[in-house]
């Protein structure tokens, strides 16, 4: 997986996705029937819940019920185990998401690259089986 | 006015009230110290209260208690912000400076100036609540100075001694190069934004990097980030308590607090968090290095409170300011027992603080020893304690991030190191044979002395695990590692464990040989203080010393006006009296220019 970019110090950089510029093609390539995530928490679910920026994501739902969850079991911080293990649980599904897409691009970069230089190949008569027209000529 | 805002008030005036004592003939009825550590002790219990409603209602709430005066168009206030990081490091503080105040009075019973070094503490404490909780730019300055001074007044606390006062103008001049950054970060605010209140500084979109650099700059100079970073092991000179509380607990963190606040403006600033990495990286690096080859026990914590500065500043660096505000809370238990241990053991082994003529300390000051290998143990992130907490996820968010690598790596590097020196502590301190004079009474049944490391103790196991768990969730955790990466931090402390442990049995056997050159880069604290300490002040003088004599004395006084006459005499008559008379000739040169002139004007 491509958790670790150290991929991109060693070895070919340029197969090597770029987190910053992600994504470079198209989401439905290769996925015909695929659709856009949903968010399960609405706007105003999370506006009431006072939810800063960083916890909108797809599992602000979970992160509410955990919230609540934690002001009604107050003091006893030791409860919520369930929300907590919900809500972290859906965080690392995202992450395991995010690092598909990431091996996702890594290998059309890949196969970009082959394409692109077969057809270079191809370009310079050096394709398989072929022979350009100023060598048969 | 609900009960957040008026514990707060109540525990300002609590606070205060001694100081006002301290100014009346009432001081000499009263056991000032006792009263203080009472005070002390009513103040953390009360700040329990607007931490406890934090913690249940999550509401941030700003107290504004006197309008000051108004610039053109700024307002200047005396306004608290009681948000996460204010209302939770001030019981933080409270619970440290409560032990410290009873461990001084026990450290420093002998001090016939002790009412002055206990009010000298507690003013350190207010000015620091008014940084901590300040909510605008213009109190947090008037902390931050407070802050200095105090640790100026405290470093030189035995100013017979030279070297103290030499360490507090050192720590004084370090601190004032960091200002200039806060007061250029408040000018450019104050230009551009027309407000130093937190609120309107931290809703500026995108503003300029200089502002940061600024603050930057100042977090630098006050939290002794690499450059600015001498002054600290310097400033062991003052008593261990001043150590203790202002060293490593609550003083130096003051300038990460100030990059924690700024969190909104850095976040969004590619390049601050990259010079904020890098910058803690080599910090934590290079004191984890100088801390290796220490002998006094203070200077080796010392270094270790830097190399831990450092991190915090990687952690900001990865943009993971929370963190960085938990690795601030814990840190602080540990390293004031580390502090208190040490102070221990010197009082006990008659003010020897060289670890190579200490030893056994197991045997004869069993709880202090104890109490040591737990700070230890919680400052190399054993699982579970307090240190795990913080260390722990700093270290899996670090290896899970993808900015530079060269610093995530020296930083894996410095944490091994912690494992080593802290290593090295224990077993010079603790383990092996006394290497101390036999005459000497060790004695650790004290309340005062072991009240408060038991505090303290208690706070380096249970406070990671109760402020982890009571602490709303801030930002996502990253969870998902790989097992190797998990395990990571675990396996290179263990690592620098058996490294030290093995290193130190060798120096009990083997011969003492000539040591590499790669010693002296770390004895000498690499190069830093002979290179900057020397060349700078030696140019300086130097250049003042050339303009006093040479420029002004010889060449304004001297050469420019009486000797420039007489000079000028002289040549004139030397040339004058060389004449040979010859008047004719003299009279027919007029009509050579005669003749120029109207060749020149007809040209």
């Amino acid at each position: 997986m491509g958790a670790h970019l150290a991929r991109r110090y060693v070895g070919d950089a340029s197969v090597e996705p770029d987190p910053l510029k992600m994504p470079s093609f198209p989401p439905e390539y290769g996925f015909p029937e695929r659709k856009e995530r949903v968010m399960v928490a609405t706007q105003q679910e999370m506006n009431d819940a006072r939810l800063t920026l960083e916890q909108r994501d797809y599992c602000a739902h979970y992160l509410i019920r955990l919230l609540k969850c934690k002001r009604d079991s107050f003091p006893n911080f030791l409860a919520c185990k369930h929300e907590q293990h919900d809500w972290d649980y859906c965080e690392h599904l995202d992450y395991v998401k995010r690092m598909k897409e990431f091996e996702r691009e890594r290998r059309l970069l890949q196969r970009k690259k082959r394409r692109d230089e077969k057809a270079a190949r191809v370009a310079r008569g050096h394709g398989d089986g072929e022979v350009g027209p100023e060598v048969a000529l | 006015m609900n009960i957040s805002l008026s514990s707060m008030l109540l525990i300002l005036l609590i606070l205060t009230t001694p100081i006002l004592i301290s100014m009346t003939s009432l001081m000499k009825s009263i056991n000032f110290p006792s009263y203080v550590t009472k005070s002390m002790k009513y103040s953390f219990f009360l700040s329990l209260i607007p931490l406890a409603l934090f913690t249940y209602f999550n509401t941030e709430y700003m107290i504004i208690s006197w309008h000051w005066m108004n610039m053109e168009s700024m307002k200047l206030t005396v306004s608290f912000k009681l948000d996460l990081f204010s209302v939770l490091f001030l019981s933080v503080a409270l619970y440290v400076t409560w032990s410290i105040m009873e461990f001084s009075s026990w450290y420093m019973h002998s001090d016939p100036e002790l009412n002055r070094f206990i009010k000298y503490l507690l003013l350190f404490l207010i000015t620091m609540i008014i940084l901590t909780s300040a909510n605008n730019l213009f109190q947090l300055f008037i902390g931050w100075e407070g802050v200095g001074i105090m640790s100026f007044l405290l470093i030189s606390w035995w100013y017979g001694r030279t070297d103290a006062n030499t360490a507090a103008l050192q720590a004084m001049l370090y601190n004032r190069i960091g200002d200039v950054g806060l007061i250029m970060a408040m000018t450019w605010l104050c230009l551009n934004s027309n407000s130093w209140e937190m609120q309107q500084i931290l809703s500026l979109k995108n503003p300029d990097t200089l502002p940061l650099l600024g603050i930057l700059i100042a977090a630098t100079g006050k939290s002794a980030q690499f450059g600015l970073h001498p002054w600290l092991p310097s400033a062991m000179e003052g008593p261990t308590p001043v150590s203790a509380l202002l060293h490593s607990s609550t003083m130096v963190v003051a300038g990460i607090f100030l990059l924690i606040r700024f969190y909104p403006l850095t976040s969004n600033n590619n390049f601050i968090l990259t010079l904020m990495l890098c910058l803690g990286a080599l910090t934590t690096l290079f004191t984890a290095i100088c801390a290796l080859t220490q002998n006094d026990i203070k200077k080796i914590v010392a270094f270790s409170t830097s190399s831990q500065l450092g991190l915090m500043m990687v952690t900001l660096g990865i943009n993971q300011p929370f963190l960085a505000f938990l690795h601030i809370c814990n840190h602080a238990f540990f390293k004031a027992m580390l502090f208190m241990c040490s102070g221990s053991i010197i009082h006990s082994l008659n003010d020897e603080q060289d670890i190579r003529k200490m030893g056994n300390t197991m045997n004869l000051l069993p709880f202090t020893s104890s109490c040591l290998v737990i700070g230890s143990l919680a400052l190399i992130g054993m699982p579970f304690l307090t240190g795990f907490y913080s260390k722990d996820a700093i270290i899996e968010s670090m290896n899970s991030s993808y900015t530079n690598a060269w610093a995530l790596l020296i930083t894996l590097v410095a944490t091994s190191m912690t494992a080593m020196y802290s290593m090295r502590i224990i077993y010079f301190v603790t383990m092996t044979k006394p290497r101390f004079p036999p005459l000497i009474t060790i004695n650790e049944n004290f309340p005062n002395l072991i009240n408060p490391i038991k505090r303290l103790a208690l706070g380096s196991i249970l406070a990671g695990f109760i402020i982890f768990h009571n602490l709303p969730p801030l930002n996502i955790q990253i969870l998902t590692l790989p097992w190797y990466t998990k395990l990571s931090a675990l396996a290179i402390t263990i690592l620098g464990l058996i490294t030290a442990l093995e290193l130190n049995n060798f120096t009990t056997l083997l011969s003492n040989k000539k040591p590499l050159g790669f010693s002296s880069f770390s004895t000498l604290l690499g190069y830093f203080p002979t290179i900057v300490h020397r060349i700078t002040p030696m140019k300086t003088l130097n250049m003042s010393f050339f303009t006093a004599t040479n420029l002004l004395d010889l060449v304004w006084l001297e050469k420019s006006i009486p000797k420039f006459i007489s000079t000028y005499t002289i040549n004139a008559s030397k040339i004058m009296s060389n004449q040979k008379g010859l008047i004719k000739i003299y009279f027919l040169s007029f009509l050579i220019s005669l003749m120029i002139i109207p060749i020149l004007t007809l040209v």
